[in-house]
């Protein structure tokens, strides 16, 4: 299980005081306005933002003395995911060896996860040859490869259309349960992961407002802030 | 059938092209013959081998010092790193006469390193003549701007790369490889070339550190042949040549590089994991060490006329001030009205007429006045002044007009760009209303034109205002700059004297380059 007790981080104009718990194999939907510190709670936990109290493990582990690097965590952002100068195969390889020396076990592996998101026989293009929909799903390979049982994905297909979003949020909740990893999911449209979701937690001023079962956040008292906070955002 | 009147920018091309056509035309043609090339072979090849061999040796050492410092200072944030990057700031804008008198006052004989030295014992002696303060002068120049520029575009790599390279564990070797080296591939074939094509053409640098007639570029062999010999046979000879080299390395400049000219550093919003790599730590250490105990001295150097300026201020200096000012506003004036109808005519040819090869032929002109050797140029106009007018009156007519030409690349930079945009933005609805003409260039234009046309007016008159050129040609009692005073106070060894001229020269500079920088960010 994934715990986040009283995670304070401070700005001079900005602060956030998290806490937050998500079940090993769920996927959690983070929903709120623009602005609320849905991605700092993300970054939080990726070890990109350090908290200056509080405590945050996963399944009994300290995560905070980690670096990211060493934390059970993969992140997938909205953009910028892959680095131009390097194939597909490669940018997924650095999920496994940042070095790029990969074994032929890692290199089949490699193929074994692009064939897992659709995109076999992808392996030598550029990202620049591919649409956003199809780069997002190479970024998703790389996190799942990497065999880190934490994944993040920080509105990871809001630059995708509708439909092509409810496609690869399908994708990554098959991909979730055939390989029994936690997601946790930042979204400006929580009805897209309604049906999928087993959680979903709403955060706004920096803090986790409420979390629990979708039907019970967006039906709940606090339906008309969600609704306020979606058609700003 | 009615003819429609050519495009403004189509008239000034044409004009442009005339302007260096007949002038070079009116050089060849002196006196009725021209030399062969075989006349000048063996000179012309000792020539040519020195601008090639220094200018790739000021490259290659500009490179290092600025890819050095800038990965440097890209990796950390210390107390003063403001201050560094407006001293590199200023070292971009500082004119060629002024880093020459730094190189005197910190290398020079009586220069504060021989100072040092005779404190410790050490009377030896060496010459900053030839190699030595021509590279010094030239990394000076360069070093800081390849920093600057390379700063920017490591900048510009997005955050999340940075966190993904956090994420991902990243060892420094692969950092570099990963995300420094990408960037640096893209920029560096068009930074370097810039600067090989800047020190190939050198002039006032070599003129007064080459130390002899062995040392010259193709650039003071042609100012040599003009001022000393008056052999325009041979002016254009060389002329030709040079015109050959640098064309083509602005074609290739041109094909290699098109990022936009360089802002204000932005601040890298992600940390660099490689910041904490101890061995980076003393490598960076050691770099900014050795790059501020070159650079800082240097720069501050033309700091010690402060304390003469009060008794230099003469009414020399204020006339020369005032000519100075004048020239350099009527040259960024016509850089600006020049780059303005060149751009208007590239972005008609772009979006309106869909051509975007003639466009290009309009994007490639400002850049290719960079290639045309100043001198020579000066000397076809004031072949063709003396035959149809006053000669007497050639240095204040040609002064400015050499000047804009040579400002116009710069202050097409910051027109073109708005001016596409706008077209892009509102062009179909201003021909829906019928809006065309003047009327488009002040209804539609100008809002949108006014800082980035008043940025580029600001830098073309920095860079006119300490220029050591063509006044070394005109210059005289009747006709005197800053920058020329500058040189004859060097001439003289009256280095008190240089150092508080030098400094107005900068400051005023810095002030211009300032402003600019402030109206080009400024928001509309």
């Amino acid at each position: 299980m994934l715990v986040i007790d009283n995670c304070r981080l401070t700005w001079p104009d900005f602060t956030a005081d998290y806490s937050l718990s998500v079940p090993t194999g769920n996927l959690c939907a983070v929903i709120g306005p623009s602005g609320g510190g849905k991605t700092t709670l993300l970054h939080m936990i990726a070890g990109f933002e350090r908290p200056e109290r509080g405590t945050l493990t996963f399944d009994g582990r300290d995560l905070l003395p980690l670096e990211p690097a060493k934390r059970p965590v993969a992140i997938v952002f909205q953009d910028h995911n892959l680095f131009p100068h390097l194939s597909v195969a490669q940018n997924v390889g650095l999920g496994l060896r940042p070095s790029l020396r990969l074994s032929a076990e890692e290199r089949a592996l490699v193929g074994e996860m692009l064939d897992a998101v659709g995109l076999a026989g992808f392996d030598e293009r550029r990202p620049g040859e591919m649409s956003g929909g199809q780069r997002q799903r190479v970024a998703l390979a790389r996190a799942l490869v990497s065999g880190r049982p934490l994944i993040l994905l920080d509105e990871p297909f809001s630059s995708l259309d509708p439909a092509l979003r409810r496609d690869m949020i399908l994708l990554v909740d098959a991909l979730r349960r055939r390989r029994s990893v936690t997601i946790l999911m930042t979204i400006h449209t929580p009805e897209d992961v309604a049906d999928l979701a087993d959680q979903m937690a709403f955060v706004a001023d920096g803090r986790v407002v409420a979390s629990g079962r979708p039907a019970e956040i967006l039906d709940g008292a606090l339906a008309p802030r969600i609704a306020a906070a979606v058609s700003d955002s | 059938m009615t003819l429609k009147p050519p495009h403004p920018g189509s008239l000034v091309a044409f004009a442009i092209l005339a302007l260096v056509a007949g002038g070079f035309i009116a050089l060849a043609t002196v006196d009725g013959g021209t030399p062969t090339l075989l006349s000048i072979g063996p000179y012309l090849w000792r020539v040519l081998a020195f601008s090639l061999i220094q200018a790739a040796l000021s490259t290659v050492l500009s490179l290092a010092l600025g890819i050095g410092l800038a990965l440097a200072l890209a990796r950390r944030r210390f107390p003063g790193r403001d201050i560094v990057l407006a001293i590199l700031g200023s070292t971009m804008v500082m004119p060629t006469i002024v880093a020459v008198f730094a190189v005197f006052a910190v290398y020079g004989r009586s220069g504060w390193l021989a100072d040092a030295l005779a404190v410790l014992g050490w009377t030896g002696g060496f010459s900053i003549f030839g190699y030595p303060g021509i590279l010094i002068a030239h990394v000076f120049l360069n070093g800081p701007f390849v920093a600057r520029i390379t700063l920017d575009g490591l900048n510009q790599v997005p955050a999340e790369h940075w966190r993904l390279a956090s994420a991902l564990g990243f060892t420094p070797v692969q950092i570099f490889r990963h995300l420094d080296w990408p960037l640096l591939r893209g920029e560096l074939p068009g930074v370097a070339g810039l600067i090989f094509l800047m020190c190939f053409k050198s002039f006032a640098i070599v003129l007064a550190l080459g130390g002899g007639p062995g040392r010259s570029t193709l650039e003071v062999a042609i100012f040599e042949a003009l001022k000393i010999d008056l052999d325009f046979g041979r002016v254009a000879w060389l002329a030709l040549i040079q015109l050959a080299i640098c064309l083509s390395m602005t074609a290739l400049l041109h094909w290699a590089f098109t990022r936009p000219p360089v802002g204000h550093t932005i601040r890298s919003l992600a940390h660099r994991p490689d910041a904490k790599d101890r061995g980076l730590k003393i490598l960076d250490a050691v770099v900014l060490v050795v790059s501020g105990l070159f650079i800082a001295p240097l720069a501050f150097s033309v700091l010690t006329g402060l304390r003469r300026l009060p008794a230099v201020i003469d009414a020399d200096l204020l006339r020369a001030f005032v000519t100075s000012l004048a020239i350099a506003g009527a040259a960024a004036l016509l850089a600006c009205g020049l780059a303005l109808a060149l751009a208007s005519a590239a972005r008609r040819r772009r979006i309106v007429l869909r051509s975007p090869r003639s466009a290009a032929f309009y994007d490639l002109l400002p850049d290719a006045l960079l290639a045309v050797p100043p001198f020579a140029l000066t000397a076809g106009l004031f072949l063709l002044i003396r035959r149809f007018g006053d000669p007497s009156t050639a240095g204040l007519i040609l002064l400015p007009l050499i000047n804009g030409l040579a400002a116009v690349p710069f202050a097409y930079r910051y027109v073109a760009p708005r001016l596409l945009t706008t077209e892009e933005r509102y062009g179909r609805m201003a021909a829906s209303l019928g809006i065309t003409g003047w009327s488009k260039l002040t209804i539609m234009d100008w809002p949108v034109l006014k800082r980035p046309l008043a940025a580029g007016f600001a830098l073309a008159m920095a860079l006119s205002f300490g220029d050591f050129g063509i006044v070394a040609l005109f210059g005289g009692t009747d006709l005197v700059t800053l920058p020329y005073l500058l040189y004859e106070r060097l001439g003289a060894y009256r280095l008190d004297e240089a150092s508080s001229i030098g400094l107005v020269i900068v400051l005023v500079a810095i002030l211009l380059a300032h402003a600019s920088g402030r109206l080009s960010d400024a928001r509309d």
